[in-house]
């Protein structure tokens, strides 16, 4: 081989990412599950608002909340626990044996995944904003791409985190992430501010990436209610969410790599039906 | 003799459903995430609830939502586990073709496997409503609750759902793997307009017409009814439904059970003889 | 000497998660193999013989619990990195792939992440795919195709990286005669294209496989290797010659084959009521057969039948081991 590791593994993503893309475009009945789907959840929380006469701008956050749920769900489901599936369907060897890093395999996932996801989430604002008629604001236009971006990055690095968990364990690895689902929509805010659920609460769920980055969305996105619903400043949650960036994408290599010699000295690694 | 087999068919499948369900770990783990699982789900209503009323939960509306929410796990449940039993048999452990060739009825197979969903969920909505009563003050009182209807709604609206499932599950055997979103997108629909956290009064007309057509509606209202009797009469604004009394409720309800298993019956065959036609009963569809 | 593959007292011990799941199970037991660069090497054994967790660990999804092993000079503990440049791997039975891509996307998919340059794959796929007679199903998607056109497939994608070892897991696997044979000699033929340079690891159960295409195979039971040298070798090992029996017409003069070269001894039988002579000889050398054919015909008698043994690795096996494969 003459090429270099970056190269190769630059081709793995983009050929994992490639059989994502071309695997959805041909059964093409994902748009009409992903686009009505992620409506129906966030239609019943804001109905549940309207009937309680909650502030407007609450709805907004149960849309905002519905459309980042599609990110939180690719890394759950789409990314970490692929694994398990890879593992299930004997791929995940062939993964292991080539020359590549694993965070290649996962990004290419999540790469491959990005379309459908963002398909899901626009689809779920765009919608939503359209029929409960919520105002959203666009007066940041930059930060919020900032935002959004780094907080996809740090929320990818934690799921490439949970993935090792898929190389040593099988259904037990499936079932936490089953688990996780829910109370993570519930610490993170998904559909009401943090911040309501006290303070340290709201600092120990800040652990999560899209905690701090759904508060910093929801301040952009309505600037009038950064006060009384945001847990920190936008730049302090931007500054945070980096520096989650570093330490996950660090942490999940380490991770990937223990969990690996642990699968290979318990035998477990490429073992199926667990 | 064909009701002998189905029976050792269903009770066969119901044994593998626990064993798929439970055996990934030890008892005890598999207790605390039984009990973990429902309640960790209803909390988000809870506080959703409380960030906008202020930690007031001794409310009608508290108890309205809470208990529709627990009873709601069947649903979501019971739907997702009937087609997940088709998705996991074919492309997982690709065990569904000797299943389906074998000399049973196969939706028996299928409602064997469901069963023991709806017994796990059981633990699992007992538990929320406990915890619902004894730590949040959910109304719930022993002695106002009318056994009749709860138990006689909870036992039709199951059957409802299951053979809805049943259908669901066929239609699981024409789509690709990520198509799992079926069952989540009628479980959805149920969730929206069917009640469940709130009346259905809050929504735009036409929406409470669809409603109304939903057997989901009338199961809400009526273990809700048997459940908390007083809630429900109390409930201001009204649920949308007091035009219909008890034994109107438990008609539509068994009238809509009936329908649903006609339709379901053909659905599901109708499916299933498609996916023989195009091969559709072993492939699998991984990306 | 620079070898291939190495082991060194290799030991695999799994141990169950709970008592419930049974007791620990010895997979490899000391196992010290030698294999030369440009060897098509044969692992022979009954099945639970621990043929694949050998390869697992070659292959790196797998550590030893004790002794070591090295693929290419490469520890396969601490510098798996180097050796899954150089290394792929093919089982039988394989189910992996994805039912949505087609035959030509799943092995380009693969071969990326060796780090192929895409027209480079794509060449070597098409290539591949006239060899194994899967042009016409290119475009067709996996799920769409048989067992033994998946198993070309999954042979074409362990080789489409060109590696410098490859390990085959029973690779003709419950594939019929001529899938069989067209995946046996491409394996021939590509060791052969690059003598010296590529190695093949084989593991099977199937005797006249691993004899048709082995230079030197290691027969594995228990975890143990029991043997280890090319086919005629290993045959030799069990004292058995080769036994020729005929069935003639009756003759009159039997004198003549005693002091035939080659034969060690024979019998003769006669049975006048079927007018046959039936004549069993013990042969010292196989070259020794074409004089008994001409000695008999000499005397005008007509050959009925002809039966003829030859000591099998089977026998090796049974020899050593004392039963069969399963």
């Amino acid at each position: 081989m003459t090429d270099t590791w970056l190269v190769r593994n630059m081709r793995a993503i983009k050929a994992r990412a490639y059989s994502r893309v071309v695997g959805a475009n041909r059964e093409p009945s994902w748009v009409l599950f992903d686009v009505s789907l992620p409506l129906l959840s966030v239609a019943a929380y804001a109905y549940i608002y309207k009937y309680m006469d909650a502030p407007e701008e609450f709805v907004g956050f149960v849309i905002l909340g519905g459309a980042m749920t599609a990110f939180w769900l690719n890394v759950l489901w789409s990314m970490a626990s692929q694994l398990y599936w890879e593992k299930e369907t004997g791929n995940l060897s062939l993964f292991l044996i080539a020359p590549i890093s694993r965070m290649s395999i996962l990004a290419g996932m999540a790469v491959g995944g990005m379309f459908a996801t963002t398909v899901r989430a626009v689809s779920t604002m765009v919608i939503g904003i359209l029929v409960f008629g919520v105002a959203f604001s666009l007066s940041d236009p930059l930060m919020l791409a900032l935002v959004f971006i780094v907080t996809l990055i740090a929320l990818y690095g934690m799921g490439m985190m949970f993935a090792s968990l898929y190389l040593i364990f099988g259904r037990e690895a499936y079932h936490v992430s089953s688990l996780m689902t829910e109370p993570i929509y519930l610490v993170s805010g998904f559909y009401f501010p943090v911040k309501q659920l006290g303070f340290w609460t709201a600092m120990g769920a800040s652990v999560i990436p899209i905690t701090l980055g759904l508060d910093a969305l929801r301040q952009l996105f309505f600037p009038s209610s950064g006060g009384l619903y945001g847990f920190a400043s936008v730049t302090n949650e931007l500054l945070i969410l980096v520096a989650l960036c570093v330490v996950f994408l660090i942490l999940s290599k380490f991770s990937l790599d223990y969990m690996e010699r642990l699968g290979k000295t318990s035998g477990r690694l490429t073992l199926r039906w667990q | 003799m064909a009701v002998m087999s189905n029976l050792r068919t269903f009770k066969n499948a119901a044994w593998l459903g626990w064993q798929m369900e439970a055996n990934w770990t030890d008892p005890f783990l598999f207790a605390v995430y039984s009990v973990v699982k429902p309640i960790a789900g209803t909390l988000i209503l809870v506080f959703m609830y409380l960030v906008i009323t202020g930690g007031e939960t001794n409310t009608l509306y508290f108890s309205f939502m809470y208990v529709g929410n627990a009873f709601y796990m069947y649903v979501a449940d019971v739907l997702f586990g009937m087609t997940w039993v088709i998705h996991d048999d074919r492309e997982h452990y690709m065990t569904l073709k000797q299943v389906y060739i074998a000399p049973i009825n196969f939706q028996y197979y299928i409602l064997g496997r469901a069963a023991i969903k709806i017994v796990i969920t059981s633990f699992g909505v007992i538990l929320t409503l406990l915890f619902g009563v004894l730590v949040l003050g959910v109304d719930i009182t022993l002695s106002s609750v009318n056994w009749t209807i709860l138990i006689l709604g909870l036992v039709s609206g199951l059957v409802c759902i299951s053979v809805m499932g049943l259908a669901l599950g066929g239609i699981t055997f024409l789509t690709a793997k990520h198509a799992m979103g079926i069952n989540e997108g009628v479980a959805g629909v149920f969730y929206v307009l069917s009640g469940v956290v709130f009346p259905i009064t809050i929504l735009p007309g036409w929406a409470q017409g669809v409603s109304k057509a939903l057997p989901v509606t009338y199961w809400m209202e009526t273990v809700r009814r048997g459940l908390m009797p007083e809630v429900m009469s109390g409930l201001p604004g009204g649920t949308g439904l007091e035009g219909f009394g008890n034994i109107e409720m438990m008609l539509a309800l068994l009238l809509s059970a009936v329908l649903f298993m006609f339709l379901s019956e053909g659905i599901f065959r109708y499916a299933d003889r498609i996916a023989r036609r195009k091969g559709k009963i072993d492939w699998t569809s991984a990306y | 000497m620079d070898y291939a593959v190495e082991t060194r007292q290799l030991t695999r011990v799994f141990n169950p998660k709970s008592k419930k799941e049974g007791k620990s199970v010895k997979a490899l037991d000391s196992v010290d193999l030698k294999i030369e660069r440009g060897e098509l090497f044969g692992l022979l054994g009954p099945n639970g013989a621990g043929k694949t967790t050998l390869l697992k660990i070659l292959s790196t999804l797998l550590l030893p619990t004790t002794g070591k092993a090295f693929v290419s000079g490469f520890d396969v503990e601490k510098e798996f990195v180097e050796i899954r440049k150089r290394i792929n791997m093919v089982s039988g039975g394989e189910i992996s792939g994805y039912g949505l891509l087609t035959v030509r996307e799943n092995l380009w998919m693969f071969s990326q992440f060796y780090g192929i340059k895409s027209s480079v794959a794509h060449e070597r796929i098409d290539k591949m795919l006239d060899q194994f007679g899967l042009v016409d199903k290119k475009n067709e998607k996996v799920r769409a195709l048989s067992t033994g056109q998946r198993q070309k497939m999954n042979v074409i994608r362990g080789f489409v990286t060109n590696p410098e070892i490859i390990f085959l897991d029973e690779p003709t696997l419950g594939l019929d005669v001529n899938a069989s044979r067209i995946i046996r000699d491409f394996i021939v033929d590509w060791v052969r294209e690059d003598k010296g340079k590529r190695t093949v690891l084989l593991t099977t159960h199937y005797m006249a496989e691993a004899d048709q295409l082995c230079d030197k195979i290691a027969i594995i039971d228990d975890g143990r290797i029991l043997a280890c040298d090319s086919p005629e070798n290993l045959k030799k090992l069990v004292k058995m010659n080769s036994t020729l029996k005929l069935d003639v017409n009756l003759l009159n003069d039997i004198s003549g084959f005693g002091s035939l070269q080659g034969v060690e001894n024979f019998a003769a039988h006669d049975d006048p009521e079927r007018n046959v002579t039936t004549l069993r000889f013990i042969l010292k050398d196989e070259s020794a057969v074409s004089e008994i054919m001409s000695l008999i015909l000499s005397q005008g008698s007509k050959i009925m039948t002809v039966q003829k043994t030859e000591p099998t690795l089977e026998d090796v096996f049974v020899k050593m081991v004392g039963k069969g494969f399963d």
